[in-house]
């Protein structure tokens, strides 16, 4: 799952030791006066640069504690602060597939649920009340405790760091947090279109199956433990697995005879990590489409499968993906925003990764008309690079621009112990930045050529566009490829049913039975054939406080149809599908609506009450009073019996929603009345999400009064 | 104080700042003002071979004129369109060919003033001529060239924005090549040539429809502000209404950059491995041909009193989020610490009673942050919560919970624990700018051009430290108040056609 790496960890896209000089060339126009007060403006050609000042690149001390975590240590005098971060061999490569999202949440739960001593409020306070702070994370394929430090403060913050490591309590107060922080992630990633194109694209580029492609759901969530994140925590968070760099106003032999003091009882240990899961090659090139209505622009993604940083040709494919579409003096840039107009945000880049394969990617996002004028514009000039060399006025932009900013890879202390601690992780040799500035010096156009035609295969790219077809103008398909349809649907937390052994599957069957009993008999019941019932449904005020006056016919089997009159909705369903319609419009049940009518039908009275009679039902009794009925379907339904009588008196069950898990619902039965043998409840309390929702009257009640099917059929 | 810009979460950096650290630092600064009224403030920092430079014009969107909503940020986009020499083949044949792109669009503009008069198929003639005006002036153009010179010599972090207060223009090079910063820097507002300005219009509508069209919090934020601002500019979004961008013409950004790109409404700061002396010295060189030129006028526009609360609500078939936003005095009120004490105390970092109350405890918002200064700070502006409430909850429950916190905020002062952690974390801040070049020269720019002062850098902490518990519970009952109340939030559009109203079955 695609997640930004763990903090300091720098992809070094660029980056070099000292520069050669590099000196303006001669000026060819006729010299402008001397003084600029004269009129001819001075010109940036006839600069002459001296020599860049050489970076001293600091010492950093490396040391392995006895218990075998690793130490670097660098000191920075300039301000009197301390940085630290642990960086732990982990990832959430590593969640189980029925559990996605354990990595994440173990990460945030470290530090929020405190430590054995201190609970996360007691850390917050004492951390804030000095203006330090412990964090922790875990990410796609790294994981962290950091903390960051005024000087004088070391020795407390160094302690709080220690127990945050070592010694978390997962609190459960927490971890119900956490799941809400996730589940509401969850429910907003469709929100942005922007986050919707690049999701879609990395997971259909790396497989929706995979590790590297699938994303969490409400289900994988909420379905995590205490003892989950406890074992998931206990498994890679061990000495021997983590490296651990401070920086910052310390002294050296100081500051490592501190931490060995601090860690010297934390001699756990476990057996080596596994390897990460490895990348696929690509698995679903194409062209898809995600429908947003909310937008007037097309958010896109194109692109493919790409590499790692030590592949003998990064350094051209990152010259060839800056030449695409690297920044202002880029192919594209020029192309679709400045001489089209086309686009704000577009771009290429080859994203390598450290250890599995990036992607090369080009992004941007045009408005909803030019959505294939700009496809196009972009497939010719990926064609462009890979048939013809560049120019050499190209590669020489290029090439300055990646080299004259290497300088910034090295302006801080901080950059260069992070990308120590980045190559010792990834098993990089500690030169490798400087090897890559030479091989960036070597680049020739030919090179570029080269990988473009062995690297892109544009037949083969992943597309992804998130945008609004109705105003494309031209259909997507109009550019050749067939398109499919993504499906941004969040799926639906599925309660689950609870398991029965014979003997409760025995007694849900006696208790249904005494039901059945109860409210004259399965013979009555079975009688019925059809209905029309019609209600008033009182809302509560707090949910808007209106009266809804509604009739509902039904003919068995699962034919049914119901009709509101403010507001005036009528829907029909066969059991299978159906049609909704309101004076603004109609069209088919889908999604939740058909859920929801689905549900309706499972908890029909007259099949619920005799559901050992229907193929497909489960009957298992929970307790002597309650009996929860479900479907091969996954429909779930809880009947409670009243003790004395044995009329059923409350039905529990859940509603699918929109967004979001679906809501509990608890329907309240009383005032039950004789109709043709059957006693049937004239009065139903509602309450949804564990509040007071609505209360139902039967105002009228017919059965086997012969209705047909058309009339259930015929539209408003 | 919009310049302070503390961090809502302030959750990393612990640093102390030693009482002499004002006079440490000012040892390092060097400042001096052009003839023109060109001010520098030029900062040493040696770590390393770069330096970083920000440019601060007191000019932005609020400056707008009416009807040109938009143009500041236009005239930012032009900014990097380069100069009579840098961005042309041939400049006197450009020349000549943009005016006469600007000719016929006069002609067109002349001819659609006629309102229901105006000949339709003149019109379309005109359209056709001034399509080709504009693309036989593009033959002239050497593309981003001006873009291009500064990235090609190393310049990174290269950006430009506008805010409803000012234009700012930044990017930080190896520190040999300073002098092209120089240089471009001067040339391009010595000489700016608006060249692309039509397809560029193009251009900036896309980065609307990007930032505000496509985005929810974008449109919950531009109707936040339409809707507590009635009279005042800060009610327009910076990036102009599209009705208006769309009608911008070249003359408009000529006239915007004439009457506030002057030099003294611009402030240049320069941070890194850079000699003071010769920074002043090609400053002098560099810089002195720039005109001097009158001010332009204030702003006079002020805002009516709020008549009553307010609410706002922008359809969205996205989760829910809710802004509630209080009025509140520009930056150079005296009670304008206490707001970001305010601000701090409600929502820094954990302890943030926002966070604890709403998001850790409830646990019916994900989100629960404020800002102090919204969203701009030299005129009277807004005292903003943003909350994005969890799943199954609603606006409306995290309208009361924000309500009922205010509330007992008004009811009962601050503990002394909690201003101390306020005041720490305040002089945190401090130090943790001092570590980066261009994170410092825009405080320095910024301090200096909203206060006169680039200390305030520093004394501001000051200000900060004597806010009492007594003054935040006064302004807090002065200013969350109901009637100075704007609430905007995102709800879903009314459902067409779902199948009964209430969930659920009934047998």
């Amino acid at each position: 799952m695609k997640k930004t790496l763990v903090t300091l960890l720098i992809a070094a896209a660029s980056a070099a030791a000292q520069l050669p000089p590099v000196s303006a060339p001669p000026h060819k126009r006729a010299a402008g006066a001397a003084r600029p007060a004269a009129a001819a403006a001075p010109s940036y050609q006839d600069l002459k640069f001296p020599p860049l000042r050489p970076i001293q690149i600091p010492k950093v001390a490396a040391f392995t504690l006895p218990n075998g975590m690793k130490l670097y240590l660098l000191e920075d005098h300039e301000l009197p602060i301390i940085h630290g971060v642990a960086q732990v061999r982990t990832g959430n490569l590593f969640d189980p597939a029925d559990k996605i999202g354990l990595a994440t949440m173990t990460g945030m739960v470290i530090r929020t649920g405190g430590t054995r001593t201190k609970t996360g409020e007691q850390l917050d306070e004492q951390l804030e009340n000095i203006a330090a702070s412990v964090e922790s994370d875990i990410g796609e394929s790294g994981g962290s405790v950091s903390f960051s430090a005024l000087k004088e403060n070391t020795d407390e913050v160094l302690g709080v760091f220690k127990d945050v490591l070592t010694a978390p309590e997962f609190r459960p107060d927490k971890i119900t947090l956490a799941k809400t922080q996730l589940n509401g992630g969850i429910a907003r990633r469709n929100d942005d279109a922007r986050g919707v194109a690049e999701r879609e694209f990395a997971d259909i580029v790396y497989g929706k199956d995979t590790p590297y492609g699938w994303d969490m759901e409400y289900a994988t969530v909420n379905r995590i433990t205490r003892a989950d994140l406890q074992d998931f925590y206990k498994r890679y968070f061990f000495p021997a697995n983590i490296e651990l760099g401070v920086w910052g106003d310390l002294d050296t032999a100081g500051m490592k005879a501190k931490i060995e003091k601090l860690f010297s009882d934390w001699a756990v240990e476990q057996p080596p990590v596994p390897e990460f899961p490895k990348a696929g090659g690509q698995t679903a090139p194409g062209t898809y489409l995600a429908v947003k209505k909310d937008v007037t622009q097309t958010f896109f993604s194109i692109g493919q499968l790409g590499g790692e940083f030590k592949d003998k040709d990064y350094p051209a494919l990152v010259i060839m993906a800056d030449i695409l579409g690297g920044g202002f003096r880029s192919r594209l840039v020029e192309r679709v925003r400045t001489k089209m107009g086309n686009a704000y945000d577009i771009g290429a880049g080859w994203d390598a990764n450290y250890d599995h394969p990036g992607w090369f990617e080009i992004s941007g996002g045009t408005k909803s008309l030019s959505t294939v004028e700009t496809f196009q514009a972009i497939q010719e000039e990926v064609d462009r690079i890979r048939t013809s060399e560049v120019t050499e006025e190209e590669l020489k932009t290029a090439k300055d621009t990646a080299l004259n900013s290497l300088v910034f890879a090295y302006d801080t202390r901080a950059k260069t112990l992070a990308r120590m601690l980045t190559y010792e992780y990834y098993g990089y040799p500690p030169d490798f930045i400087e090897q890559y500035q030479k091989a960036l010096e070597a680049v020739t156009r030919a090179d570029v050529l080269r990988v473009a035609k062995e690297h892109l295969n544009p037949a083969a790219f992943t597309t992804v566009a998130v945008g609004n077809p109705d105003d494309f103008g031209r259909p997507l398909d109009s550019l050749g490829a067939p398109v499919h349809m993504i499906d941004l649907t969040i799926p639906q937390e599925t309660p689950e049913a609870a398991k029965g052994d014979a003997a409760s599957l025995e007694k849900g069957k006696r208790l249904l039975a005494r039901a059945q009993q109860a409210v004259g008999g399965a013979g009555p019941l079975a009688a019925v054939k059809d209905y029309i019932r019609s209600y008033d449904l009182q809302v509560e005020p707090s949910a808007g406080g209106m009266l809804m006056k509604e009739t509902d016919r039904w003919i068995a089997p699962t034919y049914f149809r119901q009709d509101i009159a403010l507001p005036k909705i009528s829907v029909f369903c066969d059991g299978k599908a159906g049609w909704f319609a309101t004076p603004q419009g109609s069209g088919p049940l889908a999604g939740v609506q058909l859920k929801q009518v689905q549900g309706d039908l499972f908890r029909l009275y007259f099949r619920l009450l005799l559901s050992d009679r229907i193929a497909g039902r489960t009957v298992n009794a929970l307790d002597d009073n309650t009996v929860e009925i479900s479907d091969t379907g996954g429909a779930i339904a809880r009947l409670e019996l009243n003790a004395e009588t044995g009329l059923p008196q409350r039905l529990l069950y859940e509603v699918a929603r929109a967004s979001g898990p679906p809501i509990p619902n608890e329907e309240v039965w009383a005032d039950f009345q004789e109709i043709a043998g059957v006693k049937v409840p004239r009065k139903i309390t509602i309450a949804q999400g564990g509040r007071k929702f609505a209360e139902v009257k039967l105002t009228g009640c017919k059965v086997n009064s012969g209705i047909q099917l058309q009339e259930l059929q015929k539209r408003p | 104080m919009r310049a302070l810009r503390l961090c809502a979460i302030l959750l990393t950096a612990a640093i102390c700042l030693p009482s002499q650290d004002l006079k440490e630092f000012e040892k390092k600064v060097t400042e001096f003002t052009l003839a023109n009224g060109l001010h520098f403030i030029v900062a040493e920092r040696h770590e390393a071979p770069v330096v970083s430079f920000h440019t601060y014009v007191n000019a932005g969107s609020v400056d707008d004129p009416s009807g040109e909503t938009g143009i500041a940020h236009m005239f930012e986009h032009m900014a990097f369109k380069g100069t009579e020499t840098i961005g042309t083949v041939d400049w006197p044949s450009e020349k000549k060919a943009l005016d006469a792109i600007e000719e016929v669009y006069d002609r067109l503009d002349a001819e659609r003033n006629k309102g229901p008069k105006a000949d339709t198929t003149r019109i379309g003639v005109l359209q056709a001529q001034l399509q080709m005006a504009i693309d036989s002036a593009e033959a002239y153009v050497e593309p981003n060239e001006y873009l291009r010179v500064i990235e090609t010599n190393g310049g990174s972090g290269v950006n430009a924005g506008t805010s409803l207060d000012s234009t700012e223009y930044y990017y930080s090079l190896p520190s040999n090549r300073i002098e092209l910063w120089f240089l471009m820097e001067s040339q391009r507002f010595l000489h700016p040539v608006f060249r692309e300005f039509y397809k560029e219009r193009d251009v900036v509508l896309e980065e609307y429809r990007m930032r505000v069209e496509s985005d929810p919090e974008g449109k919950l934020t531009q109707d936040l502000l339409a809707t507590a601002f009635a009279a005042h500019p800060y009610r327009n979004p910076s990036g102009g209404w599209p009705s208006d961008i769309v009608n911008l013409r070249r003359a408009d950004a000529k006239a915007f950059f004439d009457e506030y790109y002057v030099p003294a409404n611009i402030t240049m700061a320069i941070v890194g491995d850079v000699n003071p002396a010769d920074a002043k010295r090609m400053a002098e060189r560099y810089f002195t041909p720039l005109p001097a030129r009158p001010l332009p006028p204030l702003l006079h526009t002020v805002e009516p009193p709020q008549p009553g609360p307010k609410t706002a609500v922008v359809d969205s078939p996205t989760q829910p989020m809710v802004a509630i936003a209080y009025k509140r005095p520009d930056q150079y009120s005296k009670d304008d610490p206490v707001f970001d004490v305010i601000s701090l105390i409600l929502s820094s970092g954990r302890t943030g009673l926002l966070y604890k109350d709403l998001v850790q405890e409830k646990k019916i918002a994900l989100v629960a942050q404020a800002s102090a200064t919204f969203a701009g700070g030299r005129y009277p502006n807004l005292f903003v919560f943003f909350l994005a409430p969890s799943v199954g909850h609603t606006v409306d429950e995290d309208l009361k919970a924000l309500d009922d916190l205010l509330g007992r905020f008004k009811a009962r002062k601050v503990d002394a624990e909690t201003l101390a952690r306020v005041r720490s974390k305040a002089r945190a801040e401090v130090i943790r700018r001092l570590d980066n070049n261009a994170g410092l020269a825009e405080m320095l720019a910024t301090y200096y051009a909203s206060y006169g002062d680039w200390r305030k850098l520093f004394t501001s902490i000051d200000d900060l430290n004597r806010v009492t518990a007594d003054d935040v519970q006064r302004v807090a009952r002065q200013y969350f108040v109901l009637p100075s109340r704007t609430v905007a939030y995102l709800a879903q559009p009314g459902p067409v056609g779902t199948p009964a109203g209430a969930p659920g079955g009934r047998p």
